[in-house]
């Protein structure tokens, strides 16, 4: 059966899946923003903690995917199986890029400017939200970036812990080794990490433009 | 004056080392299996495990080097591996055999199934069954041992009345294969609240003990089921075709090299459910490593 014959006879659950990947992608990346941004904000207030803070992150990331599932089971609100689970490991994997490209945009912003805004009499709260998040944005948002679009390919190990997404036609391909199934998860997928990174590279591009 | 010395020096090493590298490119694509046997396995314990005792078997039996190319992904990389001449043996399953590679409709009559399996590898893919190692790794329905306690659960159709409380998690093999969910649905009667959650099948262990699912299809030889402290109920209406594990090499190699088939001759019903379970938990339990096992287990039944 072709590709497209699949997508003829199941669009339903075609549609569902992808609805399903991409609200995983959207609420791991927005917690993992929530999260991730303050954090590097208090890393550039308190640089002892840079290379702990960085490091565990770093950690997290070589973590494999089922092991942590495996850790997860057992814990009571953040674990268990289902979406949960899957959402609380993309956003451990998506925390690096965002910690790190937040306190990387804070911290190349130039003395001078710092120094020409607390001259002016601005409080650190004032510096930091008329100065350093504007002139930072950029940066912090291709940290963003990075993250939304490796997680729309790690979203695929949900279908590991009964999550569901595009991950579920791998998984059943592999088990089977029915390479159009393994496509009909695989290609809308690379075409859903397209679309975002398109879409963010636009954003990026335009506040990198405007805080010029 | 030194310099060009040490240029036609470095341009020698260059022949040299290439000439190596043809030498050894040669050696690997000429010489691939004229004098040694290249043994496979699937990607789960067991398959690693007997891939490791019939590769050991053969190094001290028939005197041959064995390449070991173990945990492929699943029966279908396997058996495509093995029509391709990509490797000489693995350990297969009648049942999976008889179902997934050759689309027979499910039946459960051990010596058909074993007859036919024999019958048609010879004559579609000129792959030869060796004798079954004598243990049955069947899917095994499991559930957590107080549950079948305080239901009195001891077979699967006692299943079917709790069906509709309880929450079953599977893998997708056993979702998508005809001798799995489906079929098992329709025999048993089964209807759970929901449809069966898919998930990873190692997972489904650990979900299953950690109560987070009520009911799982592992395999029967698992060491995990007695760690865990769970219960396999019987498959009273013999709904799973027998999935006995028995050498499949090529025709081909058998004929080059006598001493193969003698060497696996031997292994021929020496291994139980239980002691394959044993072996499975040495691994997965105990975390042994899996030459040692092999070693040991070679050493103390075949001396």
């Amino acid at each position: 059966m072709s590709l497209w014959d699949f997508y003829a006879r199941n669009s339903g659950e075609v549609l569902g899946l992808v609805g399903q990947h991409v609200s995983l992608v959207a609420s791991s990346t927005a917690i993992a923003i929530v999260v991730g941004v303050p954090v590097g904000i208090a890393l550039t207030r308190r640089p002892a903690w840079r290379a702990p803070v960085l490091g565990l992150a770093n950690v997290f990331q070589t973590i494999p995917s089922l092991a942590l599932f495996g850790f997860l089971i057992p814990l009571p609100f953040i674990g268990g199986i289902g979406a949960t689970t899957a959402i609380v490991a993309l956003v451990v994997y998506a925390l690096l890029p965002i910690v790190r490209n937040t306190y990387t945009g804070l911290a190349g912003v130039d003395p001078a400017v710092r120094e020409a805004g607390r001259g002016m009499g601005m409080t650190d709260w004032q510096l930091l939200t008329q100065v350093e998040l504007p002139l930072g944005l950029g940066v912090i948002l291709a940290g963003v970036r990075v993250a939304t679009v490796v997680s729309v390919g790690t979203a695929t190990i949900a279908a590991a812990i009964g999550a569901g997404g595009l991950g579920v036609y791998i998984f059943r391909g592999v088990a089977v080794v029915d390479n159009t199934l393994i496509l009909a998860g695989a290609l809308p997928a690379a075409l859903m990490a397209l679309a975002a990174d398109g879409l963010l590279g636009l954003a990026e591009r335009r506040f990198a433009w405007r805080a010029k | 004056m030194a310099g060009e010395v040490t240029g036609g020096g470095g341009r020698w090493r260059a022949v040299q080392g290439g000439a190596w590298v043809l030498a050894a490119a040669l050696l690997l694509t000429g010489c691939a299996h004229r004098d040694r046997i290249v043994v496979g396995s699937k990607n789960f314990t067991e398959s690693d495990l007997l891939g490791e005792i019939v590769a050991q078997q053969i190094e001290r039996r028939a005197g041959l080097p064995v390449e070991r190319r173990f945990h492929l992904g699943g029966t279908f990389v396997c058996h495509h591996a093995i029509t391709a001449g990509q490797i000489d043996l693995y350990v297969e399953y009648t049942g999976t055999a008889y179902t997934a590679v050759l689309k027979h409709v499910p039946v459960a009559v051990p010596d058909s199934v074993y007859r036919s399996v024999v019958r048609d590898y010879l004559q579609r893919f000129g792959l030869v069954w060796g004798k079954p190692l004598g243990f049955n790794n069947t899917f095994a329905i499991t559930v957590r041992r107080r549950d079948a306690a305080r239901d009195g659960l001891r077979r699967i159709s006692d299943l079917a009345r709790l069906a509709p409380r309880w929450k079953a998690g599977f893998g997708y093999e056993f979702l998508e294969r005809a001798d799995g969910f489906r079929g098992l649905a329709a025999t048993y009667g089964l209807r759970f609240a929901s449809p069966p959650i898919a998930m990873d099948l190692g997972l489904t262990y650990r979900a299953l003990a950690q109560g987070k699912v009520d009911v799982i299809a592992g395999n029967s030889t698992d060491g995990q089921i007695q760690a865990l402290d769970l219960v396999v109920l019987e498959d009273d209406r013999h709904y799973f075709p027998p999935y006995e594990a028995a050498p499949v090499i090529r025709q081909a190699t058998l004929a080059r090299h006598s001493g193969v088939g003698a060497a696996l001759e031997e292994l021929a019903g020496r291994i139980s459910d239980s002691e394959m379970r044993r072996l499975n938990a040495r691994v997965d339990v105990a975390h042994e490593d899996i030459a040692t096992i092999a070693r040991d287990w070679l050493k103390i039944n075949l001396p």
